[in-house]
C-alpha cells in the first residue's frame, strides 16, 4: 500500500491499465501500439499503464476515462453493501484496489473525485471488522474453510492490502492460540 | 532486517510472558530457610518458613516447580473477583480495569501452581470468558478506527500485543486513504472549498 520506491507491491499497483486518448501527435513512437505508422496520431485510443499515463496526463498530452474498477457502478455497489463487492476481481490478481483508487482520485479534478475519495476509507473501514473476524477464525489449513459460503466468498474478494492485514491478524491469532495451549509446567 | 517476518510486527506472547516474569513480584510462603539473597532486580528474603515474602514471579515459579514454596495468588485471581469482573465487562461499554499483565501472570500461575489457587478450573474458565468479552470490545473498537488514534483505555499488555500488528497496518492504510482530504468539521477551510 505504501508509496515506497523499493516496494514490489507499489510497482505492481502502478501497472494497472487506463483507457487513454492522445490529444496530440507523437512522432516516431508508432511502434509502441504495434502499428506500422511512424507516428501516433492525435485522438488515438490506447491502454497505457498508470505509471506512463500519469506524467503524460499532468502535461495534458492525454485524456483518460475513469476505469470501471473505480467507476460509478462499483461505487454505487460499495455504498449499498461494501462487503459483497469482490475488490480483487476489479484490479486483477495481486493488485491493490485502494492504492489504484487513490491514484485515480489524485489524477481527477477535486469535484469529480469527491465520491471516490470518500468511498475509499469508508469501504476500508466497513470491510475491516469482517476481515479481522475471518482472519481470527481461519486457521489456515486446507479444509478448515468451514462450509460457510459467504465467508469464503468474502475472503476471495479481498484485494492485496486487505490480504496483508488478513495475514497479520491470522498470524497474531495463531501465536496467541499456541501460547494459550502451551504450558509452563516442565 | 534480520528478524524472521513473523516476529517483526510485534512481540510474541512468550516474550511478554518473560517480561511479566521478570517485572512482576508475588508473595510466597517458602518451605525452606535461607538468608536474604541479592539479585539484579533487588534483595529478596529472608526465607523463614511460615512467613510470607515477596519475590519475582520467575523465582516463585522456579521454587514452586521444585516444591520449595507455596504461592499465594494475587487477590484478583479468585473466583469471586473474576465473577464480578466478567459481569462488569459484559455490562459496561468500556474495558474494565485489570492488572496490566493479568493474562501472563494468570497463565503462569495456573500452569505451575494450580494447586495453590482455589477452584483453579473455575478461574481458568472465568478468565477465558473475560478474554472473550474483551475481544468482542476490541473488535468494536476496530469499526471506529481512524488514522490518528485508537482510544481503548484499560487494554492489557497481551491484548495490545495481539491487536497491534493489524491495527497499526490498518491505521496506516486509513492514513493514506484520507491523506489530503478535508478533516471532518473544523479546520477544513483553507481555501479548498468545493462548490457543487
Amino acid at each position: 500500500m505504501e508509496n515506497d520506491y523499493w516496494s514490489i507491491d507499489a510497482i505492481f499497483a502502478e501497472n494497472q491499465k487506463l483507457d487513454c486518448t492522445f490529444l496530440l501527435e507523437v512522432p516516431n513512437l508508432g511502434y509502441i501500439d504495434g502499428g506500422d505508422m511512424p507516428n501516433i496520431p492525435a485522438q488515438t485510443k490506447m491502454r497505457l499503464p498508470y505509471w506512463l499515463a500519469a506524467p503524460l496526463l499532468v502535461h495534458d498530452y492525454l485524456e483518460f476515462r475513469i476505469p470501471p474498477a473505480v467507476g460509478y457502478s462499483v461505487l454505487k455497489a460499495l455504498s449499498a453493501e461494501p462487503r459483497s463487492v469482490k475488490l480483487s476481481s476489479l484490479v486483477g490478481g495481486g493488485g491493490s484496489w485502494y492504492k489504484f483508487g487513490k491514484e485515480i482520485s489524485e489524477l481527477l479534478e477535486e469535484a469529480t473525485s469527491k465520491d471516490l475519495t470518500e468511498a475509499l476509507p469508508k469501504t476500508f473501514r466497513a470491510r475491516l471488522v469482517d476481515l479481522i473476524d475471518q482472519a481470527q477464525h481461519f486457521d489456515g489449513t486446507a479444509g478448515s474453510t468451514s462450509a460457510s459460503g459467504t465467508g469464503n466468498e468474502f475472503r476471495e474478494g479481498l484485494e492485496s492490502t486487505e490480504r496483508e492485514i488478513f495475514a497479520l491478524a491470522q498470524n497474531s491469532a495463531h501465536l496467541m492460540k499456541t501460547w494459550h495451549e502451551s504450558s509452563d509446567k516442565r | 532486517m534480520s528478524l524472521p517476518p513473523q516476529l517483526r510486527p510485534s512481540l510474541t506472547p512468550q516474550e511478554l510472558e518473560f517480561i511479566a516474569c521478570n517485572q512482576e513480584t508475588i508473595e510466597i510462603i517458602p518451605l525452606f530457610g535461607m538468608d536474604r539473597i541479592r539479585l539484579i532486580s533487588g534483595i529478596y528474603g529472608p526465607f523463614v518458613p511460615p512467613a510470607k515474602t515477596r519475590v519475582p514471579l520467575w523465582l516463585a515459579t522456579n521454587l514452586k516447580l521444585k516444591m520449595k514454596c507455596r504461592i499465594i495468588p494475587p487477590e484478583w485471581l479468585s473466583v469471586d473477583y473474576l465473577n464480578a469482573k466478567v459481569e462488569e465487562e459484559i455490562a459496561a461499554e468500556e474495558f474494565s480495569e485489570l492488572p496490566f499483565r493479568y493474562a501472563e501472570i494468570a497463565k503462569v500461575l495456573l500452569d505451575t501452581a494450580s494447586d495453590n489457587i482455589q477452584q483453579a478450573d473455575k478461574v481458568r474458565f472465568l478468565l477465558k470468558e473475560l478474554r472473550e468479552a474483551r475481544q468482542a470490545k476490541a473488535r468494536k473498537g476496530l469499526s471506529r478506527i481512524d488514522f490518528s488514534l485508537v482510544d481503548l483505555p484499560n487494554l492489557c499488555a497481551m491484548e495490545i500485543n495481539e491487536i497491534r500488528p493489524y491495527f497499526v497496518k490498518a491505521m496506516g492504510v486509513m492514513g493514506q486513504l484520507t491523506a489530503g482530504m478535508h478533516p471532518p468539521g473544523g479546520g477544513g477551510g483553507e481555501g479548498m472549498e468545493i462548490d457543487n
